[in-house]
C-alpha cells in the first residue's frame, strides 16, 4: 500500500520500521530528543512532532504549532526539498552526498534548523547518525511523493 | 618509583601474625559493620538499564556532593566508609564547581551507548568504488593530516587531568574517560582515512600545534575545559559539520557524522559546565573573560594555518580552477563566520552576553562580515 507524503502515516511507518530494526538502532546508542518537522508550501504547512527515547521513536504526532523553548529544534523546508530528499533516499537506498540531513541544513540552503537554545539544537548533531538512519528507512517504504513540476515546485493531490 | 611502601611486609611481625591468623580461619569481620547507607538501587526505566542517575541517592549520589570535598582524598569510592589510614592522593581538583556540569551523568551514559568502532563501522570496502580527482584527494589528505594532529592533543588533555581530579567526582571522571576513548578513535579514523587516499599523511601544522599547546598547558581544569570543550571543540564541531557538507563520498559523510556526534557531546559538557559555574559562582565572570581573551587570540591565530584553510577552499570549491577557488573561498569564509557566530551564541545562553562587546574576535567577525558584504559575497 502506498504511503502518502506528507502525512502522519509516513512518520508512523518510519517509527514502526525503527522498532523492527531495533538491533541497528541499539548499536547506534541512546537517542533522547524531541524535535519538529515542518514542511511548507506557499499556501500550507504540515507539522509533526517526533519524540525519541532510549533506542526508539516513542511518539509521532501532528501538531498545529511548535514551542521552540519546549523542544530541541525544528527541521523546516519547502515541500520540494523534502520530496527531493526522499526521492534521493529511495533511489540510493539512503541519502547520497548531496542529500544527507547535515548537508541540507548546514548553510540552510534547502532545510533550516529552527531553535531557541543552541545546546538543544546541538542534539541534532549528538544524534546525527540515528536521525539520518531513521530517515534512510524511508527507502524501504512505498512512498507516494507529490509530483515535481518543471519549475521545481511540487503539486500535492 | 616515587612512592615506596614504608613497611617491608616480608619481615614485618604485625603483618605476618595477621596473615597467619587469617590462614587459620580467625576472621576479623569488622567490614561487616561498615558505617554506610544500605541501598538497593533499581532502574527507573528498565529499557535504559541501571544508570548513574538511578544511583543518585543519599551519600552515594552526586546531588549531595558538597562544593568542597575535604574528607575523601583517597581512592575510596563515594559513599564508602573512610577508615583511618587512607592515603592522601593529593588530588589537584577538589572543588565541585571546577569540574561539574549539568547532566554530566547523562553525557556519560550517552557516550557509553554511542561508542562506535573505526575499524568496523566505516564501510572501508566501499572505498574501491570511489575515484576522486587528484587535487581533491591531495587536499583531503592534507585536511585529514591536520585532523589527526588535533585529535591527538584532544586525547592527551583529558587523559592528563583524569588522575588529578578527586575521586568523589566519579561521573566527571567516567565522562572524561569516554572522551579520551572518543578522541583516540577520532585520531584513528582520520589516520586510517588519510592512509587510504593514495597520498598518506601530508604536512603538520605548526600554528595549530602552538594553539593546542595552550590548551594542554592550562593552569586549572576549569581553564582547560573552557579552552578545550567550549572553544576548541565548539569550533571543531562546526568544522566537522562543514567537513560532512563538503565530503567527497558517502563513506566520508558517515565518518564525519560519527565524529560529529562525539564532538557535540564534548561541547555539551563544556556548555553545561560553564552554565553551572555562572549560576553558582557568578563572581568568576571576570576570570572567565580574561581566559577567553587569551583563547580567542589563539583561535584567531589559526588563520595563519594556510595548510588547513586551503584544503577547505579546494574541497568546498570542488577543484583548483579559478572558478572553483572563487566558489570555495566564498563557502569557506561563510563556514569560518559560522564557527564564530555559533561560539558567541553558546556564550549568550551561558549568561555571557556581554562577551560580544568585549571580544576582539567578535570585532574581527563583524569586520569580516562587512568586507564580505562589500565584496558581494554575502547579502
Ligand atoms: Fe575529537
Ligand atoms: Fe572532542
Amino acid at each position: 500500500m502506498k504511503i502518502p507524503f506528507p502525512s502522519l502515516t509516513f512518520f508512523q511507518a518510519l517509527q514502526a520500521l525503527m522498532r523492527q530494526d531495533e538491533a541497528r538502532f541499539r548499536r547506534l546508542g541512546f537517542v533522547d530528543t524531541t524535535f519538529g518537522i515542518r514542511i511548507v508550501t506557499t499556501d500550507r504547512a504540515w507539522q509533526y512532532l517526533l519524540t525519541f527515547e532510549v533506542f526508539e521513536c516513542r511518539e509521532v504526532r501532528e501538531v498545529s504549532t511548535f514551542d521552540l523553548t519546549a523542544i530541541d529544534f525544528v527541521l523546516q523546508g519547502d515541500l520540494a526539498a523534502w520530496v527531493e530528499m526522499l526521492d534521493n533516499i529511495r533511489q540510493h537506498g539512503g541519502a547520497d552526498v548531496s542529500h544527507s540531513l547535515n548537508t541540507l541544513t548546514h548553510f540552510g540552503e534547502r532545510l533550516t534548523l529552527l531553535y531557541d537554545d543552541p545546546d538543544n539544537r546541538d542534539k541534532f548533531f549528538r544524534f546525527q547518525e540515528s536521525i539520518q538512519e531513521f530517515f534512510d528507512l524511508a527507502s524501504a517504504l512505498d512512498v507516494e511523493l507529490p509530483m515535481s513540476t518543471a519549475a521545481g515546485a511540487v503539486v500535492t493531490t | 618509583m616515587a612512592y615506596l611502601s614504608t613497611i617491608d611486609f616480608f619481615t614485618d611481625r604485625n603483618f605476618l601474625d595477621r596473615w597467619q591468623r587469617t590462614l587459620r580461619g580467625e576472621l576479623d569481620l569488622g567490614w561487616l559493620h561498615a558505617k554506610t547507607e544500605k541501598l538497593a538501587a533499581t532502574p527507573e526505566n528498565p529499557r535504559r538499564g541501571l544508570t548513574f542517575r538511578d544511583l543518585d541517592q543519599g551519600a552515594y549520589g552526586f546531588t549531595a556532593l558538597p562544593e568542597v570535598v575535604r574528607q575523601n582524598r583517597s581512592l575510596a569510592p563515594r559513599g564508602a566508609e573512610l577508615p583511618e589510614g587512607l592515603p592522601d592522593l593529593q588530588p589537584a581538583v577538589s572543588h565541585k564547581s571546577e569540574v561539574w556540569a549539568y547532566n554530566t551523568e547523562g553525557y556519560y551514559e550517552e557516550a557509553m551507548t554511542r561508542q562506535w568502532n573505526a575499524t568496523l563501522d566505516v564501510p572501508w570496502h566501499e572505498l574501491a568504488k570511489y575515484e576522486l580527482p587528484d587535487d581533491i584527494s591531495r587536499a583531503y589528505a592534507q585536511l585529514l593530516t591536520f585532523l589527526t594532529e588535533v585529535e591527538m592533543i584532544a586525547t592527551d588533555v583529558p587523559a592528563q587531568w583524569l588522575g588529578r581530579l578527586n575521586n568523589e567526582f566519579t561521573e566527571v571522571k567516567n565522562f572524561m574517560a569516554t572522551q579520551v576513548m572518543d578522541e583516540a578513535r577520532h585520531s584513528e579514523v582520520f589516520r586510517k582515512r588519510a592512509l587510504t587516499t593514495g597520498y598518506g599523511l601530508m604536512k603538520a601544522s605548526p600554528q595549530n600545534e602552538w594553539s593546542l599547546k595552550l590548551i594542554r598547558d592550562s593552569d586549572s581544569f576549569a581553564e582547560m575545559s573552557l579552552a578545550l570543550h567550549l572553544v576548541g571543540e565548539g569550533f571543531v564541531l562546526t568544522l566537522f559539520r562543514f567537513s560532512e557538507y563538503i565530503s567527497p563520498t558517502e563513506l566520508d559523510k558517515k565518518i564525519f557524522r560519527l565524529v560529529m556526534q562525539d564532538e557535540a557531546r564534548h561541547v555539551g559538557y563544556g556548555v553545561q559546565h560553564l552554565k553551572w559555574v555562572m549560576r553558582h559562582f557568578p563572581e568568576k565572570r571576570e576570570v572567565i573573560h580574561q581566559h577567553l581573551d587569551e583563547v580567542e587570540n589563539m583561535v584567531f591565530g589559526g588563520g595563519y594555518a594556510v595548510e588547513v584553510t586551503e584544503p577547505f577552499i579546494i574541497l568546498a570549491g570542488k577543484g583548483t580552477k579559478k572558478e572553483n577557488i572563487e566558489h570555495g573561498t566564498r563557502i569557506t569564509a561563510l563556514f569560518q563566520m559560522k564557527q564564530i557566530e555559533e561560539y558567541f551564541e553558546r556564550l549568550d545562553k551561558c549568561g555571557l552576553q556581554e562577551r560580544r562587546q568585549r571580544s576582539k574576535l567578535h570585532n574581527a567577525l563583524e569586520l569580516t562580515r562587512a568586507s564580505l558584504q562589500e565584496a558581494g559575497v554575502i547579502p
